[in-house]
């Protein structure tokens, strides 16, 4: 387990590239990417799906559900990974639409 | 900020002991994320095998002697090899992926049965043992005799390989396949078949649904169905009933939080077959897996009843390819098992969380009292 001192962060003003991950990369992280690209355009931001064992080297942030953030976060160690509990309207994808408009620090 | 749903279930459980889950849980998916990352890629293909068995074998829809000659050679030959392939590749890319079929093309020529655990083995170790050698030798080869080293090791290892798989792996591949599917039939004739969906069920919330339909269900469902023209197998994880009817439940019953994104997880899960999507709403109501693993369990005994199966793993678990690859004369029997899972699920997942509903009120107004006191 990481310390909280070590826990990857990055300015939400500099995130250009977001990646939704699930386990096959094909299925739910589709559906959750295609939802989070449509709200983060206007920032000029990007979202892409992969499955957790081939995230992009060139993800800034990287989401999955919470159940699989330990094993996310085993993969890339190095990024910011934000869990989220629902498919659908979960409170995150909010919070990370304020924190890339307004520069917020996002860490996980 | 309102507290999550399960906030009472996580801080009932010491904190070590969550770590500690934690850890097994992510090692689990890790592990069949591997199974499952060597099957998914190559559906297509799988599909297509379901397909032409479905349409030319002697009991199908076009029955033609000629066309229905590709069915075995795929299941036998085509399907594992790609598997392999991909097993290979997971662990060194293309020269993996190469040394892998290679090593796999051993085993299936070996054996008579479908050699899917076969091919998930020697294909990352054939690749492994391809890596080593490619270290090994790396720095040694001077630039111009690289090409011929590394077509010239990966020739041989694979030769060797294909060799060893035929005369000594396949024959213990073959036996392992075939005690597993006499397992699932002795299962079935001792009528405990449906205590597998005790397993099946907790195991897919935790998001390992992949690892158990594509790493477990799937290989020894081809085998059956290579074998029977169709496999229950297939349908134990991918009926998409018993998430239906939790979602169902939810919709009705569940939380008011819950119950906006319901109706569009219904349409995601049903139809998309995407069943993740399902998986939290049962993870914030833990009890729900109960409804889950009644509703499954309920949908492979009417599978038993009807002698239900699909030709092919329906992926994703939606119900439009879970029709797709039903076999001619078959409808009845999947239609039934997904339509008593679902209501098995609902009304059990009703029950639970209404009768839920007395013990929360309890707990929140304990809450309110403690948090008064402070």
């Amino acid at each position: 387990m990481r310390g909280s001192e070590d826990v990857p962060t990055i300015d939400g003003a500099k995130v250009r590239k977001v990646v939704v991950a699930c386990d096959a990369g094909m299925g739910s992280s589709v559906l959750v990417a295609s939802q989070l690209a449509a709200a983060l355009a206007r920032y000029s931001v990007s979202v892409r799906h992969a499955s957790v064992t081939e995230i992009p080297a060139d993800a800034d942030v990287v989401l999955c559900q919470e159940a699989l953030v330990v094993r996310t976060s085993r993969v890339v160690p190095d990024k910011p990974v934000l869990g989220f509990r629902l498919f659908l309207g979960d409170p995150l994808f909010a919070r990370l639409e304020q924190a890339i408009r307004n520069g917020v620090p996002l860490a996980g | 900020m309102t507290a999550p749903p399960d906030a009472a279930d996580r801080t009932a459980r010491p904190l070590v002991d969550r770590v500690r889950i934690d850890r097994i849980r992510a090692a689990a998916q890790g592990f069949g994320g591997n199974l499952a990352a060597m099957v998914l890629p190559n559906i297509g293909a799988f599909i297509a095998w379901g397909l032409l068995t479905a349409l030319f074998t002697p009991t199908g829809w076009l029955p033609n002697p000629t066309l229905a000659a590709l069915a075995k050679p795929t299941i036998t030959y085509l399907l594992p090899v790609l598997v392999g392939a991909s097993g290979g590749r997971l662990v060194h890319g293309q020269r993996g992926a190469v040394v892998g079929a290679v090593a796999t093309i051993g085993l299936a020529v070996g054996t008579d049965v479908p050699v899917f655990f076969g091919a998930m083995l020697v294909g990352p170790l054939a690749a492994w043992l391809l890596r080593e050698i490619d270290r090994a030798l790396g720095a040694r080869v001077r630039p111009g005799f690289r090409m011929l080293v590394d077509n010239y090791s990966c020739g041989v290892l694979g030769g060797m390989l294909a060799v060893a798989g035929m005369l000594v792996v396949g024959p213990a591949v073959e036996a392992v396949t075939l005690w597993l599917g006499n397992g699932v039939q002795l299962l079935v004739d001792r009528q405990v078949l449906p205590l597998a969906a005790a397993l099946i069920e907790p195991a897919k919330v935790l998001f390992l649904n992949n690892a158990v339909n594509h790493g477990v269900l799937g290989p020894i469902g081809a085998a059956q169905a290579a074998e029977h023209g169709k496999a229950i197998e297939f349908l134990m994880e991918t009926n998409p009933g018993p998430g239906l009817g939790v979602l169902l439940a939810c919709l009705l019953f569940g939380p008011r939080s819950m119950r906006p994104t319901a109706p569009g997880a219904i349409v995601i899960h049903f139809l998309g077959g995407i069943h993740e999507i399902y998986f939290p709403y049962v993870l914030a109501r833990p009890r729900l897996v109960l409804a889950a693993i009644a509703g499954g369990a309920a949908g492979i005994v009417m599978s038993v009843i009807t002698d239900a199966g699909t030709v092919a793993t329906p992926s994703p678990g939606s119900i439009l390819a879970v029709l797709a690859v039903t076999p001619k004369g078959g409808y009845l029997g999947v239609l039934t098992a997904v339509a008593v899972a679902a209501v098995t699920s609902f009304a059990v997942g009703s029950a639970l969380l209404g009768l839920g509903r007395a013990d929360r009120e309890t707990a929140d107004a304990g809450r309110r009292a403690a948090d008064a006191g402070e």
